[in-house]
């Protein structure tokens, strides 16, 4: 008896303690689990190939080695709620990111950020033009080429932020950004002389955001009021030229962006009516102004009278107001006023005195005022099943200025009025989706005739895309079904057709009927609940038939299309406590098409087609060699290929030819370590 | 030798014997005691069976900006979930636990509206002060639709994840960002919400600003102006000749030239010429940049040289 006791006592307070390290243990995962984590990540990484795609926007366009390194530390105060952040992305890389933050939350918070966008033209200049990313260039005395250049812009942006809640429902918060960007662009200038240049523009300006907004954060009413400035400094105001083409005297300087700025007031709100009643609505009051001198250097005469600069201004005005109500339980009403005015106050002056009775133009400026009025209304009345039955009406006044004499056809209304119906299932155990219909229609006023300086007419035989008549008709239809527990489908259709009038006077010119077809399917398979898989297929076409006359009077048409099929696999998978890995390829095949045909007279040859092919592989696989730290391993292969004829043929007057490897391959490997702590 | 292993071994099992009474009293103590809460206040009720093995993780809540305690807005359980009595307690003769008062998923039985109407106590205002009336509303998106509000790191707030969860449904832009020329969102230099909203605003298509040019303009501002010559459709809307969600042709233009400039301009003159890459002058008009060659400031130009018909943007 005595030892069985013994026995019992001592497998009693075994469990006991098991229990006790066991709570410990759960108490320690809960607290691992609710706890911010931060980490660290470094390594280095390499690329096997210079290319001019892959890098495009990440700045891994150079073979060779490059380091890896990214930040993520969160701190919280639990007993105040302050937070600290400082994160970074692919810091000492073109693309990186910094930002830091520091909030005690539901009371003040700041943050300062840095980013840097880099982007790298995909062709290359092979060039013997002297001075890029300079507002002089020297053009070559004869034909040559003697240097590759890379064309790349760098936006670097700093943030800066500051918010605070005064109360329960007043807050206040302020975002300033201020963005710079230098590099060059493919540019150039030219004349049928002939003679074109390459002239890449220069690019060295300062981009400047400012918000400011008063909040106030009630039970039923909410509102958002403040100012938002902008502002828009170019280092360079010209872009001037020695050597060069003689045809091309008359075009230097070419004159770059000008500084401007704007400036907005604002309110905007909520308030709810009943429970079942909310509306909202913004208005806002704005000024443009683009007064900066204009460049100089230009050499011949100015008009009289135009002084040094444009003294542009444009007076933006937007009401906005939607109310949303359920007047019965199964029916619910949403309408939506909105009135966006451009009123573009710029002086008109003569700034070309040398129109003559045949010109198309008079020498005026031309300033443009928009005016955009639209209005929807839909009813939504709920069906048996959770099935929706949506209608809907939707219309938009679009009206524009005009100058006296015009060179395309115009019109200075036009109206768009839209009906749609749609059946939608958004809650089920398996099946929800909608399918939907849309008819639109758009015409206007008459159309204005294009007439010369004398008053005579000039051409009016094309209406143009934004302004013809149109009708479209559009059917979407999408479906999520849950097939079987594992496996789940998406498919998603859409198809419209349009049918312009794009030609005026019968002339048959102009747009003339569109098609647009996506299709794809999605599907998602957990193999079991460490591995799971997607895929996906989509493929996209658009049409436009349009066609022209040349100018011997041989009219000819082009039926443009465009298809693309993209298609994706992924797999993710933590196979073991200490493996995680997963990798996902896609590829995309698009073709353009031009196809090109002769309505009257001689046959004509179309445009070759364009096929671009896109494949990446990304894997990756993270060794946990603790249970907060390990080793990633990632491996991208990126292969890019082309028979875009662009450029191929194409040789600028100075010799430079602008060059694209057709087709490009990369690879990346990249090994880190990484490292977790709370 | 054999005494000594002898009292050593009986002071080894005597210390185990109060160590382990000690950690067992302590055990019964904290059986006893009520539970704690693990990472909102008051989840004690809900943890007991919501806890660190859970399969659906719940606890990384605790990480977010819901799980700062110290915040007193911050959320219970219930105040989401609703009272979840049924749930909580589960009653006699019932074989399945019934789902909370308010469960948020496509398959809880709670109306997106509702569940939707839950966030909105806390979140209304703001960038959501246009929810009710905006599109993703009135379709039935839920606010779980798009953010993981258990999730240590919500996808949907991460510049480099975001695209994928718009990409759910949004399957023609996916398409488009894979195209030759695009924004740069594959790199997570950009993502959606830098242009729309997806809580609704006053502008079209949920943009950021008031209208499509005004939300261009915060990245691209020397294309506003306004200049001397300017270009009918670049003041109106930027879409009718771009596609932001990418293109084959350079520049996100919509088709290459000349076709995309015969879609307004009268055929006078060179402007009707079928495309062609070779000839001179005007002739290879789709070559290169096209009518780009000569017409290089088609955004406007703010230069007021006293030239014939410099209305065409070739200075």
């Amino acid at each position: 008896m005595k030892p069985q006791s013994s026995s019992f006592r001592l497998t009693a307070v075994a469990a006991a303690t098991f229990a006790a390290f066991s709570a410990f243990a759960a108490n320690e995962e809960a607290a691992e689990l609710t706890k911010p984590t931060s980490s660290v990540q470094f390594g280095l990484g390499y690329v096997d190939n210079d290319n001019r795609r892959f890098g495009q926007y990440n700045g891994l366009n150079q073979e060779g080695a490059y380091g890896l390194l990214g930040v993520d530390i969160v701190k919280r105060d639990d007993a105040t709620g302050t937070w600290l952040k400082l994160r970074g992305r692919n810091l000492g890389l073109d693309n990186q990111d910094l930002r830091f933050e520091h909030e005690a939350q539901g009371n003040w918070g700041y943050y300062v950020e840095f980013d840097q966008i880099p982007r790298s033209e995909p062709y290359q200049a092979f060039t013997g033009v002297q001075g890029i990313g300079s507002n002089v260039l020297t053009i070559p005395a004869v034909s040559t080429r003697t240097t590759l250049v890379d064309l790349e812009t760098k936006r670097e942006r700093i943030g800066l932020g500051f918010s605070k809640h005064f109360s329960e429902v007043w807050n206040f918060k302020v975002d300033f950004r201020n963005e710079e960007k230098k590099g060059a662009r493919l540019w150039g200038r030219g004349t049928t002389t002939p003679a074109f240049e390459f002239t890449p523009e220069p690019i060295d300006s300062t981009t400047r955001l400012l918000e400011a907004t008063l909040g106030y954060t009630g039970k039923n009413l909410q509102l958002s009021g403040g100012y938002f400035g902008t502002m828009f400094n170019n280092a360079y105001n010209g872009l001037s030229f020695s050597g060069g083409n003689a045809g091309l005297s008359t075009f230097n300087p070419i004159a770059l962006p000008p500084d401007n700025h704007s400036h907005q007031l604002f309110l905007s709100g909520a308030y709810t009516f009943t429970p079942t009643t909310q509306g909202n609505f913004k208005v806002a009051y704005g000024k443009a102004l683009q007064n900066d001198a204009f460049v100089t250097g230009i050499n011949v005469p100015m008009a009289p009278g135009i002084g040094n600069n444009l003294q542009g201004r444009i007076d933006t005005t937007l009401v906005q107001m939607g109310i949303t109500a359920r007047p019965m339980p199964k029916l619910t009403l949403r309408g939506n006023l909105r009135y966006d005015d451009r009123d573009d106050k710029t002086p008109v002056l003569r700034y070309s005195t040398l129109a003559t009775g045949t010109s198309t133009f008079n020498g005026d400026n031309e300033p443009r005022s928009n005016r955009t009025t639209t209005g929807n209304f839909e009813a939504s009345y709920m069906l048996p099943m959770a099935f929706r039955l949506i209608g809907g009406l939707d219309y938009e006044e679009k009206k524009r200025s005009l100058s006296q004499v015009r060179i395309v056809s115009h019109r200075d209304r036009t109206d768009e009025t839209s009906y749609r119906a749609e059946l939608r299932r958004s809650v089920s155990d398996t099946l929800t989706g909608a399918i939907g219909y849309i008819h639109s229609s758009r015409d206007g006023s008459p159309f204005l005739q294009t007439t010369l300086n004398n008053g005579t007419a000039g051409s009016n035989v094309v209406a143009p895309i934004h302004l013809a008549n149109r009708d479209r008709d559009k059917i979407r239809l999408s479906a999520n079904w849950q097939a079987t527990e594992p496996l789940s489908l998406q498919f998603v259709l859409d198809q419209s057709q349009d049918k312009y009038e794009g030609d005026r006077d019968g002339s048959g010119l102009g747009p003339r009927k569109g098609e647009s077809q996506n299709y794809s399917i999605d599907a998602s398979y957990i193999f079991n609940d460490k591995v799971q898989g997607t895929a996906y297929f989509s493929r996209n076409d658009t049409k436009l038939d349009q066609s022209s006359r040349t100018s011997g009077g041989q009219l000819w048409a082009a039926a443009l299309q465009n298809t693309g099929d993209s298609m994706g696999l992924g797999l993710r998978g933590k196979p073991y406590a200490w493996l995680e890995m997963g990798g996902d390829v896609s590829y995309s095949d698009i073709t353009d098409k031009y196809g090109q045909s002769a309505i009257t007279g001689a046959a004509i040859a179309s445009l070759p087609e364009v096929t671009t092919k896109l494949t990446r592989l990304q894997l990756f696989a993270k060794f946990a060699t603790q249970k907060n730290a390990g080793v990633r391993l990632d491996y991208i292969y990126d292969r890019f290929s082309t028979n875009d004829w662009t450029w191929s043929t194409w040789t600028y007057s100075d010799g430079t030819r602008m060059l694209q490897d057709p087709v490009q391959k990369v690879n990346f490997v990249g090994v880190s370590y990484y490292y977790r702590w709370q | 030798m054999n005494k000594t292993f002898l009292i050593l071994m009986r002071s080894v099992t005597a210390a185990l014997c109060l160590f382990a009474m000690a950690q067992s009293a302590l055990a019964q103590d904290a059986a006893k005691a009520p539970r704690k809460d693990l990472a909102l206040k008051g989840d004690a009720v809900c943890t007991r069976c919501h806890g660190v093995d859970e399969e659906y993780p719940v606890l990384a809540i605790g990480q977010t900006k819901h799980g700062t305690v110290a915040d007193k807005r911050t959320p219970t359980c219930i105040s989401c979930h609703g009272a979840s009595e049924t749930h909580i307690n589960r009653p006699a003769g019932v074989s399945e636990r019934p789902k909370p008062t308010i469960s948020f998923n496509k398959k809880g039985g709670t109306q997106p509206e509702e569940q939707n109407q839950t966030c909105l106590t806390c979140h209304q205002g703001g960038k959501r002060t246009h929810w009710q009336t905006s599109l993703h509303a009135t379709r039935d998106t839920t606010c779980v639709a798009c953010h993981q509000v258990h999730a240590a790191h919500d996808k949907v707030r991460d510049k480099r994840d975001q695209a994928q969860v718009c990409y759910t449904c949004h399957k023609e832009q996916r398409a488009q960002s894979q195209r030759p020329s695009r924004h740069p969102i594959p790199e997570g230099k950009m993502t959606c919400s830098d242009c729309h909203n997806p809580h609704g605003s006053a502008g079209p298509k949920n943009l950021v600003r008031d209208n499509v040019n005004d939300t261009c303009y915060t990245c691209h501002m020397e294309k506003r102006g306004p200049f001397v010559r300017t270009h009918q459709p670049v003041q109106e809307d930027c879409s009718i000749c771009h596609n932001p969600h990418g293109t084959t042709t350079p520049n996100l233009l919509k088709t290459r030239s000349p076709f995309l400039c015969q879609q307004c301009h009268e055929p006078t003159s060179h402007r009707g010429n079928f495309g062609s890459l070779t000839g001179n002058s005007t002739s290879a008009n789709a070559a290169a940049r096209g009518c780009l060659n000569c017409h290089t400031q088609i955004h406007g130009t703010n230069n007021p040289a006293n030239i014939s018909n410099e209305r065409t943007f070739r200075r």
